[in-house]
């Protein structure tokens, strides 16, 4: 075996024997990405139980018969507590200790308003105990419940009158003359989905996606961060320079060995993503019963391909970096806190993009966001959703730039002696001590 | 016999800082030789420039005829070099270290085979060779390490400290495996150590340092008589005082 294979083996045998790198990098995306798809799921079963489950109270100040048969009609829909009370103000306290969720309020006057061919009111009062999403829903039911039978008593009404006036016509049409539909149009085709619909499911992905890369860049950084910087403490690296191999070999070896580990990474990243948008589509029951893909949405293969690619690039380009870094500190501690800055570069881009569109930027943001590296793979996952190779293609380019020529930093810092003299925590500590004398 | 190694006007600068300020000194093939003094006083610095790592501010550094900055990669063929306080690959376990690093001397399957059963035997680990390292105390991390530096019969061994933060017991041991090994190979040997009376145990010359030049060299008796001094100890803290 070769000084060069021996040592990209040693690194893999290393890296892959530290339980920390084996979850942070290979594990993690795959179990992060169906957990983040369960987590979504699960909450929206929760929320959808507890409004299904969801006691009503009804307070009506009305006799009339008319305002009998809404209260009838929502007691045969839901758990309802009916409220007895001298008035509004006593009906609002009680509802307010009990423990159901929406208030269907009747004034009086509501049965004479419509028997008049008048709007009678109703109003639904939310009690928010908790201030979650559940409550909040709630109250929507009963509002539904309520418009509902609003509809249908309105075509009934439709009904009375066209017999009476002997005309003809469909009470449903007279009500709601119009029928809307919305239809997208994407890349050219027409696809039968709203646009609001496919709009929402992009920006749930654009969320996810640049937490997802920056979780994985951060862990790589701090994978090879402490590699290197375990080999200072230990000497090893002073060790290995002392051999009759080169310094450039030691420095391939452990990028290779690092590099290794960082695709199996990307391999793991790409599944966990594909399970995540399988999912994601789920989510949303009207979506998937088209056939999106057919619509140039989900990620073809050529896609995946490419955001695999971009994925490499990036961790390529973390690794090295992190290397170059670390080399210069003593210990895992100032190693990781060294490289710890690199983590803003990381963190800006991901903040703006989850919230808005790089296009949406004014021009000088746009530059220096696209001047990050790590903008460009958070902007590559989005394109790839949307087919858009070209985007990717100028990403992984951008990044491989840059890599190269991080690399080119690291294979002249590992030529120096400096890799053996300098020490971060006392240079800084040396530092301090001239500017205070 | 040759000069294993030859030391002229040795002088290095860490930015402002002078730490070695011209040491001189010859070593010859076949013996062990000592750098002794305290701390800070060069003795890292002096066996880093012969171990290749790096490079004198001025003057001149060979081993076996070979210049450690014109012909460095003569020079790592033939050396074998113990960081102070070195550790292992935590994550391998001793069998492994020893294949890992004889790999880059032993290029052929029966050579890398004879060279880790040396390793092995110089260890007089045993079964615990098959142990991850992180699991190993500290004495037994510094016999695999020896053991390392040893089995690839290098020309000159540099051990920077090899007994430092041992207890007396295992710092015992690992004097008893040099000593045992250098006589029975008759190899050169460049050992520093703070510890004067390992020293005066281990080596058959010596040279005092002392903030980073060469107060004194000779072997311990030829020190001793010198100075007048029961020890090497006594002998150093006289010789400082005279320099
Ligand atoms: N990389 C470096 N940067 C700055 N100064 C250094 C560096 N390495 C060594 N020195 C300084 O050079 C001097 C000699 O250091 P050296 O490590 O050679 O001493 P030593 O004799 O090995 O001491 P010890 O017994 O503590 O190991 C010290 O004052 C030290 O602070
Ligand atoms: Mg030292």
């Amino acid at each position: 075996m070769g000084s060069f294979t021996s040592i990209v083996y040693k690194e893999i045998k290393e890296l892959v024997r530290d339980p920390k790198i084996l979850f942070g990098v290979v594990l993690l995306p795959l179990l992060l990405y169906p957990l983040m798809g369960q987590g979504i799921q699960i909450s929206q079963q929760a929320v959808e139980t507890s409004i299904k489950g969801a006691k009503f109270s009804i307070y009506s100040d009305d006799a009339g018969t008319i305002a009998n048969i809404l209260v009838q009609y929502i007691k045969t829909n839901n758990t309802v507590l009916t409220i007895e009370a001298s008035s509004l103000q006593d009906a609002l306290i009680k509802f307010k200790d009990s423990d159901s969720v929406a208030l269907v309020y009747i004034p009086n006057g509501y049965s004479q308003n419509i028997t008049e061919g008048l709007k009678g009111n109703v109003k639904i009062y939310g009690n928010l105990k908790n201030l979650n999403l559940a409550e909040a829903s709630s109250s929507e039911v009963a509002g539904s419940l309520v418009n509902v039978y609003n509809y249908y008593y309105s075509l009934s009404l439709i009904k009375s009158l066209l017999t009476d006036s002997e005309q003809t016509g469909s009470p449903v049409a007279i009500h709601d003359p119009i029928r809307l539909s919305f239809a997208s149009i994407i890349k050219g085709n027409v696809i039968e989905v709203s646009p609001s619909q496919i709009t929402s499911l992009i920006v749930s992905q654009s969320i996810m996606l640049p937490i997802m890369v920056m979780m994985m860049v951060i862990f790589a950084i701090q994978m090879a961060a402490t590699s290197i910087a375990l080999e200072k403490e230990q000497k090893t690296l002073e060790t290995l320079m002392t051999l009759p191999v080169g310094r450039l070999t030691i420095l391939a070896g452990k990028l290779t060995g690092s590099v290794v580990i960082a695709i199996a990474g990307s391999i793991s990243y790409m599944i966990g993503f594909s399970y995540y948008t399988s999912s994601a589509f789920s989510f949303a029951p009207q979506v998937t019963s088209v056939d999106m893909s057919g619509a140039g949405i989900g990620i073809q293969p050529m896609g995946y391909a490419l955001l695999g690619l971009v994925m490499f690039v990036t961790l390529v380009s973390a690794l090295a970096l992190a290397i170059s870094l670390a080399v210069f500190t003593d210990s895992v501690r100032s190693a990781q806190s060294l490289t710890g800055v690199l983590i803003v570069p990381l963190i800006i881009p991901a903040m703006i993009l989850m919230f808005s569109d790089i296009e949406m930027l004014p021009q000088t943001i746009q530059w220096v966001l696209l001047a990050i590296p790590y903008t460009h793979t958070m902007l590559a996952t989005k394109a790839a959703l949307l087919g858009n190779y070209w985007i990717i293609v100028r990403s992984i380019g951008y990044i491989s730039v840059f890599t190269v020529v991080v690399l080119w930093a690291a294979a002249k810092i590992f030529s120096t002696e400096r890799i053996i003299t300098s020490r971060f925590t006392n240079l800084t500590f040396r530092k301090r001590k001239k500017q205070s004398s | 016999m040759g000069l294993a190694v030859k030391i002229q006007d040795l002088r290095k600068s860490f930015g402002g800082f002078e730490a070695l300020k011209g040491v001189n000194f010859e070593v010859d093939e076949a013996e062990i030789f000592g750098l002794i003094g305290p701390n800070g006083a060069g003795k890292t610095t002096t066996l880093r420039i012969l171990g290749t790592l790096i490079r004198p501010t001025s003057g001149q550094a060979e081993v076996f005829g070979h210049d450690v900055v014109k012909d460095a990669n003569a020079v790592r063929v033939i050396l074998s070099y113990l960081p102070e306080d070195a550790g292992a690959y935590q994550y391998l376990n001793g069998e492994e270290y020893l294949r890992f690093m004889a790999g880059f001397y032993a290029h052929e399957k029966t050579a890398l085979e004879e060279m880790v059963q040396a390793g092995r035997d110089i260890s007089g680990l045993g079964d615990r060779l098959r142990d991850r390292v992180n699991d190993y105390s500290r004495g037994m991390k510094r016999r695999l390490l020896i053991a390392r530096a040893l089995m690839i019969k290098p020309k000159l061994t540099i051990l920077d400290e090899p007994t430092s933060g041992l207890d007396v017991i295992q710092a015992y041991h690992v004097r008893g495996m040099i000593k045992d090994y250098a006589k029975r190979m008759g190899v050169t040997m460049l050992v520093s150590s703070h510890n004067m009376l390992e020293v005066e145990y281990l080596c058959d010359r010596v040279a005092l340092i002392n903030e980073g030049v060469i107060i004194a060299e000779g072997t311990p008796t030829q020190i001793k008589t010198r100075y007048n001094a029961v020890n090497l100890e006594q002998a150093f803290m006289e010789a400082t005082q005279l320099g």
